[in-house]
């Protein structure tokens, strides 16, 4: 990936990698099921669950997140949050500071992963389905798979039940985030309209789609070739 | 720690927990006059072995899996020394949780010798903070911390006192390997700080932290303290963290994080 003089940064995370060529511009998100097949992959900058040994440099992510947004968002007070596969990272500046940021993981984590398992298997395209004013609680993706298939078994059409949990999923994350009255969302939900309308009734948001902690990472572009292999900033 | 060897700690010897000695075990902050009485009872020159403490006994599966680690290493401790403890002692009360009082009666049960201790406040004490405010790396300040339980003698060589940059709330955790990302000059906050103070149940001194310091409050998995450390951490706008088991990348990166934008 790298070579030649071309600078490429990467967001691996656990179910999707983004990969941003600096000189082209061209962004290519790929499964990172793929990801890990391509054994010469490795990136000059990098993030994500599965980016730390692939890479020159490598950033956390909620610091590239939240780097990523103030580098985005003028606001002086805003909250961001990045609905991943895998978690949910949150972070909330005032005045352009961290006021608070928080990150979940094992518990209340995976839900992320889970809206594509079950998308996948019923065949579900989130373009088309409505959102459900209804909700199952989604304490984590295996909780609330278990919820969906229970409504499911009781005649709930695949297409609701599902909707059910993104309903339950939005729910988290506007109770996770603090129920701010507008946020900034970041990440492959922005491309879920179910989700979007679903999360519309709850607040205002700005979707910023998939690459702010992409972003987040163009601070270290003059760390590249001053730090060892697999760094941390 | 107890991991490996003999360490002398002032007037008592703690022992290689998996060796052929006898031990006196106990778990949380046993009353002193307690662990006093068992000591004399069954032998002063018994080792002491913190329950509480994963000493790499192998998982007994006798409690569920969702259950606080701390318990677990409790329960897997005791199977694995079995007759080689003379005695637990065990804290039941307010200054340790429900869930060691069921693993004291599940031990009993199981047929060990166990004493149970609940600490009264007409027994708290007042002692120094000087490692909980003091400049040194977290591990060696919590460990030192807990230390005090067996052997309250004061620290001829203290460590020097410090403005806290950042807190640590919360238990030992189960993997100190959380703790080498605070900077030494982070204060001790929580159940620990309790200990240091003579106070463990103290629950006014337990939810004090100072203000304007980032804190990260800390639980394993499963914890009843869990609702006390996302309380705390939504009024001082701290960070939540619980871990079950051994901790994570992720969850290392969310201290990292924490700390460094904090």
């Amino acid at each position: 990936m790298h070579g030649g003089g071309t600078l490429v940064i990467a967001d691996c995370g656990s179910t999707w990698t983004k990969i941003l060529d600096l000189d082209s511009g061209t962004l290519e998100v790929i499964p990172t099921k793929e990801l890990v097949k391509r054994k010469n992959a490795f990136f000059d900058i990098a993030t994500g669950h599965s980016g730390r040994n692939r890479c020159r440099v490598y950033k956390n992510e909620l610091i590239a997140l939240a780097e990523g947004g103030l580098s985005i968002v003028d606001d002086e007070d805003f909250s961001l949050v990045d609905v991943g596969g895998r978690d949910i990272k949150f972070v909330r500046f005032k005045g352009r500071k961290v006021e608070k940021l928080d990150w979940n993981l094992a518990c209340g984590a995976t839900t992320g992963a889970t809206v594509e398992l079950l998308g996948n298997y019923y065949d579900i395209d989130f373009n088309t389905i409505p959102p459900s004013d209804k909700w199952v609680n989604v304490t984590c993706g295996v909780f609330g798979m278990e919820r969906v298939l229970e409504q499911i078994s009781f005649g709930t059409p695949p297409e609701e039940s599902i909707a059910m949990f993104v309903h339950g999923l939005v729910r988290n994350v506007f109770d996770f985030v603090g129920r701010p009255p507008y946020l900034y969302l970041s990440g492959g939900f922005c491309e879920n309209h179910c989700f979007l309308k679903t999360i519309a009734s709850y607040c205002d948001f700005v979707p910023l789609g998939r690459t702010v902690p992409l972003e987040g990472l163009k601070g270290d572009i003059p760390r590249v070739g001053a730090d060892v292999p697999g760094s941390d900033s | 720690m107890l991991h490996a060897g003999i360490v002398t700690v002032s007037r008592f010897t703690m022992m290689s927990p998996f060796s052929n000695d006898t031990f006196i075990g106990y778990f949380g902050f046993p009353r002193r006059a307690v662990l006093r009485e068992a000591r004399e009872r069954y032998g002063d020159d018994l080792a002491l072995i913190d329950l509480d403490i994963d000493h790499g006994a192998p998982d007994t599966g006798v409690l569920p899996s969702t259950t606080c680690r701390i318990i677990t290493n409790i329960i897997d401790n005791a199977v694995h020394l079995g007759d080689r403890l003379a005695v637990i002692v065990a804290a039941v009360g307010e200054d340790k949780c429900d869930r060691g009082r069921h693993a004291a009666f599940l031990l009993s049960k199981m047929g060990f010798n166990v004493v149970e201790s609940r600490f009264p406040p007409e027994e708290f004490e007042h002692r120094v903070l000087m490692y909980s405010q003091g400049r040194m790396a977290l591990a060696d300040k919590i460990n030192r911390i807990m230390e005090t339980v067996v052997d309250p003698t004061p620290s001829v060589e203290p460590p020097p006192e410090c403005t806290p940059t950042h807190g640590f709330w919360g238990v030992p955790p189960h993997d100190f390997r959380l703790l080498e990302l605070f900077p030494p000059t982070t204060h001790v906050y929580g159940w620990t700080r309790c200990v240091e103070a003579g106070r463990p149940g103290d629950m006014e001194l337990e939810c004090f932290v100072d203000e304007g310091v980032p804190t990260v409050f800390f639980t394993q998995s499963f914890c009843v303290k869990q609702d006390l450390a996302h309380y705390l951490a939504e009024r001082y706008g701290g960070l939540a963290v619980d871990c079950h088991r051994e901790v994570n990348d992720s969850i290392l990166a969310k201290v990292e994080a924490f700390i460094r934008l904090s």
